[in-house]
């Protein structure tokens, strides 16, 4: 009897669960499971809006396939990759460094904590522009100090890298620091003062206290810059445009040139489904890095 | 929805006169946003429109309203930057909607918007087109079918100082040369400066280039061309004149039609490669350093090729969609008259399309630039492959041309590679074979129709 009505209950209280979480599923579906499997559908026909003679078969993989064989979508996933690994291994980094500081500093704080988020909030345009500026031709600050080429830094192969990854660095290492910095306040002074009592120096309180504690905060900065980072778009299309040739083009770049500069709504699709498919991957991973019982296992 | 009330012009004078008067009335009331239900012929246009040529336009359409009164035209506000426009016209026509009635087209769009069966053929309305420039002409073709009439036509040109420089360059390599000797002057730092950024410029650039020395993009019989010896020795030129003589600036290949116009005005280069619209902006002393002191000429032959200069312009065509051809076709007549040409030569300084224009005496005081000068590099003008699917086509020839000038890629590997995926492009879009040039399209359905 009472196990039944135990159940009973659970039933009833699944169904209001249910009802509850109704709407907001509802919502998730309509705005972000429909087009996804829009764009999957989309993917598998030839739609190029600019040759309309081609009709709008259904072509299977096809679209996949040409992917596959194209060095341009090759070489972007390349760039893409290095992007994202180069800007925030640099990012975490320097994100840690500032949080570090901005922990220890007792005065001000407010007023530091602000100056230092000023970069994530000017716009990306506007940031972009000003680094191109910086490093355009012979007039920018930086190419009038230095550049490696007479025709600046964005002229050059590796080169236009540098301000790419720079700026990219620049603007986002305050929203990694003060992650980071929320994660570092949350660490109990207890911890700190046992390890004292241990012997242990400020180095080794640095990587045996603080270190593991704040992992599952690095590891959700880690997901939002590296998602970030590998759908990198507008920095990129306004500083370089993906030049000089293609060599900062990176997939958000190649898959926006294909659906709105080429008009290849198909093949578009293909790849934006490649770069969901990959981020979503890189998610899945960093989830499961998260999950805490994982990681006590592997200890 | 004109044709909403087709039968009104039936109706007793009297009603008809009242009626447009309360549409007149209502019109007025409700600004020209919304669409009156009177029983007037509404045409729209689209095209760019913003500053002087926005004010020549405009003229233009109410003169051609005052002349028909029965007809109203309407200015579809569109996109300045060419991109823009083009996104937009695709989306639309692609939609099948049936305004704007004419179109303004760049020159490079015609042939694949009259592929896709997005234009009204104008061939039934028996344009008389001897006048026109045949090599705009030309553009306006597809499948032996006339599309678009040319507005005016862009060209590139090479601007020497006549300060610096004692005469114009013979050849392509006596350029060089002599682009290289004056850059010892003080405050002339480059030779030449061009547009090499990676975009549009660029290919107009390269395609100059190619025909000094005798290459093509598109061969005569519709093969691809562009890893022929000729364009590799053009392409090597162009990397030579950067990175080995020095004669043009690096800092070029980020540079569009402005920046290298800012870098000629300023007096800081002895030529420049550019468009018609620079030669009045420099002729004004109050911001320009080189006011009186430039000429201009077709770019000239290197070895083995001709003397070139990059056509552009716009082209004025009608929707396949639209409700009332026959109406748009008498405003699209209007719009390329000689009279209205001429006012666009007063007004912006655009080139007219017709040849007989440059022997009007109207046009020597209306334009900046000599007629007979123009007339001499436009006799030198040459189109850019007729293709659907040129825009593609162009991308691929930008990035390998661009690769190369920034000394990622040998010009050969690079011209094969971008010729290999020329090729597979015309083969994904069946067009493959000696139709991209002038020739029908066997192999094209919708544009044969």
């Amino acid at each position: 009897m009472p196990k039944q009505r135990d159940s009973g209950i659970e039933a009833a209280d699944a169904r209001l669960a249910w009802c509850c979480i109704a709407p907001a599923l509802l919502v998730i579906v309509a705005i972000a499971l429909v087009p996804l499997a829009w764009a999957a559908w989309a993917s598998l026909h030839r739609n190029d809006l600019r040759m309309p003679w081609l009709g709008q078969s259904f072509v299977g993989l096809g679209n996949y396939a040409e992917a596959a064989g194209d060095a341009r979508f090759r070489e972007s996933l390349a760039h893409t990759g290095l992007f994202t690994a180069v800007s925030v291994a640099m990012e975490l980094v320097l994100g840690l460094c500032l949080a570090l500081g901005l922990h220890r500093a007792a005065r001000l704080r407010g007023v530091i904590r602000m100056a230092v988020l000023l970069p994530w909030a000017i716009p990306t345009v506007a940031v972009a522009l000003v680094w191109r500026f910086m490093f355009e031709d012979g007039y920018g600050v930086i190419s009038a100090i230095w550049s490696p080429s007479s025709g600046g830094w964005l002229v050059g192969a590796s080169a236009a890298w540098v301000p790419l990854i720079l700026s990219d660095a620049w603007k986002t290492t305050p929203f990694v620091a003060l992650l980071l910095l929320a994660g570092l306040q949350t660490i109990d002074d207890g911890q700190y003062e046992a390890a004292r009592i241990d012997g242990a120096g400020r180095a080794r309180q640095l990587l045996h206290v603080t270190l593991p504690a704040l992992v599952p905060t690095i590891v959700v900065a880690l997901i939002f810059r590296t998602l970030d980072a590998f759908r990198v778009f507008d920095l990129i299309y306004v500083l370089t445009g993906g030049g000089p040739g293609t060599s900062t083009e990176t997939v958000a770049l190649y898959t926006f040139n294909s659906l709105f500069g080429r008009l290849r709504f198909g093949y578009g699709s293909a790849l934006s489904v490649i770069v969901f498919v990959v981020t979503f991957g890189l998610a899945l991973l960093y989830i499961r890095a998260l999950d805490p019982q994982r990681r006590g296992g592997d200890r | 929805m004109a044709n909403q009330y087709p039968k009104l012009g039936r109706q007793p004078p009297q009603l008809r006169h009242t009626a447009m008067v309360a549409a007149a009335g209502w019109l007025s009331a409700v600004g020209a946003c919304e669409r009156p239900a009177d029983p007037t012929q509404r045409i729209t246009i689209s095209g760019s429109a913003v500053g002087a040529e926005a004010d020549v336009l405009k003229r233009q359409l109410k003169r051609f309203m005052l002349g028909h009164p029965h007809v109203r035209v309407e200015l579809l506000q569109t996109p300045d930057a060419a991109e823009a426009r083009h996104q937009l016209y695709v989306q639309w026509l692609n939609a099948g909607v049936g305004e704007p009635d004419i179109l303004q087209l760049d020159v490079i769009w015609i042939a694949e918007f009259a592929a896709a069966g997005w234009l009204h053929p104008l061939d039934g309305f028996a344009p008389d087109t001897n006048d026109y420039f045949p090599a705009a002409l030309r553009a306006d073709r597809w499948n032996g079918r006339l599309f678009a009439l040319p507005w005016f036509v862009d060209v590139g040109m090479i601007y020497w100082r006549t300060d610096l420089l004692d005469r114009a360059p013979a050849s392509l390599d006596d350029l060089m040369e002599m682009a290289d000797q004056a850059r010892g002057a003080p405050g002339v730092y480059y030779g030449l400066v061009w547009q090499a950024a990676r975009y549009e410029g660029l290919m107009c650039v390269f395609l100059e280039v190619l025909h000094a020395f005798g290459g093509r993009i598109v061969d005569a019989d519709g093969s691809v061309a562009i890893d022929s010896r000729e364009a590799v020795a053009a392409l090597t030129f162009m990397r030579d004149a950067i990175h080995t003589r020095g004669v043009v600036p690096d800092a070029s290949l980020t540079w569009q039609e402005e920046q290298v116009r800012f870098a000629f005005q300023n007096g800081q280069a002895a030529m420049m490669r550019n468009w018609p619209y620079a030669y009045g902006l420099m002729q004004d002393p109050a911001q320009s350093r080189v006011a009186g002191k430039f000429s201009v000429m077709p770019i000239p032959a290197g070895p083995g090729g001709t003397s070139a200069a990059a056509l552009g312009g716009s082209h004025l065509a009608i929707n396949a969609h639209s409700p009332d051809p026959q109406a748009a076709y008498k405003l699209l007549k209007y719009l390329v008259a000689p009279q209205q040409m001429l006012e666009r030569a007063r007004g912006v300084g655009q080139f007219p399309s017709r040849q007989s224009l440059y022997e009007h005496p109207e046009l020597a005081e209306a334009l900046a630039i000599p007629p007979a000068q123009a007339r001499q590099i436009i006799n030198h003008a040459v189109p850019r492959p007729v293709t659907p699917v040129y825009a593609e086509l162009s991308e691929l020839v930008q990035v390998a041309v661009h690769r190369v000038l920034t000394r990622q890629a040998e010009p050969a590997v690079a011209l094969r590679r971008a010729a290999d995926e020329v090729r597979s492009l015309l083969v994904r879009t069946g067009l493959s074979g000696p139709q991209t040039e002038d020739d029908p399209a066997a192999s094209n359905p919708r544009g044969s129709e």
